[in-house]
């Protein structure tokens, strides 16, 4: 019962010890703030990829998937599946009003079913709102701006339905919407929101879109023109979608690509006549043997709830099994055409997976490096309690003498040292707490007064660093932090248990 | 009847590749509740047999020695370490010289130690208000009730040592041993620490090992048991 009280004093009463537990609350800090950023850096990164593809997709890149609307249908017949949606992924150019072109994705989509599959609705930023966001304290963001409710509700309406009232012809006509950084022109606040700069309001534009049909050989046909007014902006948090990304409705995209709906011709014949009604010879023309259906690129799809991807998964695969049966048709190069779609859970999309894979790879690699530097805590732990242990003799003596078991000087300055553990690894998880909740401040700061910026979103993909601590990970970093504080406490602790009390308490 | 009994004791330190022998064959008989002092120059063993009489130190086992130690009939060199660990707690109170008390433990807490050694968790929360009250009393009757909250840093000499015997007392020990208990006092303040201490071992009725090399400390006991390089050489009785 000794242990405790002399614990409690060895603590306060000394630097060694507080020098102690600041090692360990440093080295907790610095783990759990790496592993917190890292691995929000990647959760941020797999939601963000979510966000455009959905759960599963199925893709079909060269040729393209026709009959779509019937896969479609038959993927939503399944339970597993929720919803699924046909979209056109294709690389492209825009170019915007003062002719500064900028290489894009184009991304066909029929909004409802994309949002649906992809909450897209929800990433569309320019929309009314009522309540300003968590770090925009004085309420700046232009979307609080009551009177540019109507501009910023109308701007919401048009992104929901890529249609804007046509000024010239009355109607409708198609509109686009576009990545929040395609443009430039928009300002990222430390506050979180976005401001137009040089007054230019991004869905009040008219861009002008270049895509590069190919042939089902996959070869360029002719590049196509598209000008079209922008009726909104989104924000999927990942800078490379941001700046790359521009959507528009798919028919648009299938038309200018060359893969809408269109009758198919015999192959014309140099030199071959019919005769005509009149029992004239005519040179003959082509004539049509068949209708080639509109087709598009990828389906996507969200896994109903209860299900994991792994099962939507499946049933897509059953489903495009069935359906290439269904539809044995051949492209002009390959054989059977189903077996050339790839069905897949997002994070296995061709591209991701690599990148997905590395940052998995590179969040252990510096866990592992900074788990080794931790270790320096526990060295630092056991070179101080060693030295405790040496002026602390006549005491290991004295308790010796007065019946203290070996077992229980050991267990006093294990107990000790659990007990910095306990301290440093506590207060270093509150640290961590502390500086990743405010990183994205800390980080505006240190750009504003020390010109430094770390986190270069072109380089990590999101605008904002991960400011997320998962109570897991943190359980597991602070019960490392006291157990590395009990490893190195534990050879002056065999020391102290094994000391000759005869010559401890003759020590001087 | 002998309260602890110690027969060819034997005890041989190696310094580097020497062996030095301190104790060659001390045999020692304490009755209960008298006071013996172990009289010798420095070097002469006392120390070293007070610890083997208290368990800190175990008497040698080679071949041929047959030392031996017996506490009320029953001989200790054979405890296990957990035993002898309870003997040393329960059976045996050491004063030592300099005082050895804890300086990050107030005056109370320091009085208490031997206690809170002996219990567990759950015999303190039974027992605390029992341990502390026999604390405080000891203290009490030595004159340090307004030093209860003190560290030992902020007392004299003579409190340090006051400290040390209500620590020593505070499980009621048979047996106390003191190793030169007023060897690091004046002699006034060291005339007045042997009367408390004897004073009380007089009314508890406790058996006493004093380990000096002051005569005039030695005469205060019941018998005299002078040392010289390992060995008795002198025994006898005082006039009462």
């Amino acid at each position: 019962m000794y242990q405790p009280l002399l614990t409690r004093r060895y603590l306060l009463s000394k630097v060694m010890p507080l020098l102690a537990a600041l090692a360990v609350m440093l080295c907790t800090a610095m783990v759990l703030i790496v592993w917190s950023v890292m691995g929000g850096f990647l959760q941020t990164l797999l939601d963000s990829g979510r966000s455009l593809i959905g759960d599963v997709s199925i893709e079909w890149k060269v040729v393209g998937l026709p009959h779509y609307e019937e896969l479609v249908e038959e993927l939503e017949a399944r339970d597993e599946i929720e919803a699924a949606t046909p979209t056109i992924e294709s690389l492209g150019l825009l170019t915007l009003d003062n002719n500064e072109p900028r290489f894009v994705t184009l991304l066909g989509i029929e909004p409802d079913g994309y949002d649906r599959v992809t909450g897209f609705y929800d990433r569309l930023w320019w929309r009314p709102l009522d309540e300003p966001l968590p770090r925009d304290a004085e309420g700046l963001d232009p979307r609080l701006d009551t009177e540019q409710r109507d501009r910023l509700q109308r701007a919401y309406e048009h992104g929901q339905t890529l249609q804007e009232p046509n000024p010239t012809g009355g109607g409708l006509s198609s509109a686009m919407v576009v990545g929040v950084e395609v443009t430039q022109t928009n300002r990222r606040t430390p506050e979180g929101y976005i401001e137009p700069r040089w007054g230019v309001f991004v869905p009040e534009e008219r861009f002008t879109i270049t895509a590069v049909p190919m042939s089902r050989q996959g070869v360029v046909i002719q590049p196509e023109y598209l000008s079209l007014p922008v009726a909104n902006e989104f924000r999927s948090g990942m800078y490379d979608i941001d700046a790359g990304f521009v959507i528009l409705p798919l028919e648009e995209l299938q038309r200018i690509l060359k893969m809408s709906r269109a009758e198919r011709y015999s192959q014309w014949q140099p030199g071959a006549t019919v005769i005509n009604d009149d029992g004239e010879e005519v040179p003959a023309l082509p004539e049509v043997i068949g209708i080639e259906p509109a087709r598009v690129t990828s389906i996507l799809m969200r896994a109903a709830p209860g299900f994991s991807n792994a099962d939507a998964e499946l049933a897509a695969e059953d489903v495009v099994e069935a359906y290439g049966k269904k539809y044995p048709f051949a492209s002009p190069t390959r054989d059977p055409g189903w077996r050339e779609w790839a069905v897949f859970q997002w994070e296995e999309k061709p591209g991701l997976r690599v990148y997905i894979a590395a940052v998995r790879k590179e969040t252990a690699l510096i866990l592992v490096l900074f788990t080794f530097i931790s270790l320096t805590a526990a060295f630092l732990v056991c070179a101080i309690f060693w030295s405790m242990v040496s002026e602390k003799t006549r005491d290991v003596g004295t308790l010796r003498a007065i019946g203290a078991s070996r077992t229980g000087v050991a267990w006093l300055f294990l107990r000790y040292g659990m007990a910095i553990g306990i301290v440093g690894a506590l207060t270093g998880g509150a640290l961590a707490w502390t500086i990743v909740h405010n990183i994205n401040p800390i980080h505006e700061w240190m750009g504003r007064a020390l010109g430094l910026q770390i986190w270069d979103p072109g380089v990590y993909y999101f605008t904002e660093i991960p400011n997320q601590v998962d109570p897991v990970k943190a359980t597991i970093v602070i019960g490392s932090g006291v157990l590395f504080s009990v490893l190195g406490a534990l050879l002056p602790a065999m020391r102290a248990a094994w000391m000759d009390p005869v010559k401890a308490l003759r020590f001087e | 009847m002998p309260l602890i009994e110690a027969t060819n004791l034997q005890k041989t330190y190696r310094l580097g590749k020497v062996n030095v022998p301190v104790l060659r064959g001390v045999d020692l008989q304490v009755d209960e509740g008298s006071c013996i002092a172990v009289l010798g120059a420095s070097g002469s063993g006392k120390s070293t047999l007070l610890h083997l009489l208290g368990g800190l130190d175990r008497p040698d086992k080679r071949s041929g020695a047959s030392s031996a130690i017996e506490f009320d009939g029953t001989p200790i060199s054979s405890f296990g370490a957990r035993e002898m660990d309870r003997y040393r707690n329960r059976s045996v109170g050491f004063v030592f010289q300099f005082y050895h008390l804890l300086p990050e433990l107030n005056v109370l807490e320091n009085a208490m130690l031997g206690s809170l050694v002996g219990v567990g968790r759950v015999g303190y929360a039974r027992r605390a208000g029992e341990i502390r009250a026999r604390a405080t009393a000891l203290l009490e009757r030595f004159g340090l009730e307004q030093r209860l909250r003190h560290r030992p840093a902020e007392l004299s000499g003579g409190e340090r040592q006051r400290v040390a015997i209500a620590r020593a007392l505070v499980n009621a020990p048979r047996l106390l041993l003191a190793d030169e208990p007023t060897g690091n006092l004046d002699e006034k303040t060291g005339a007045s620490i042997l009367d408390a201490l004897l004073e009380h071992r007089s009314e508890a009725g406790l058996t006493m090992v004093m380990v000096t090399h002051d005569v005039r400390v030695a005469n205060r006991a019941d018998r005299i048991v002078r040392l010289k390089d390992g060995v008795v050489v002198e025994e006898g009785v005082q006039a009462p």
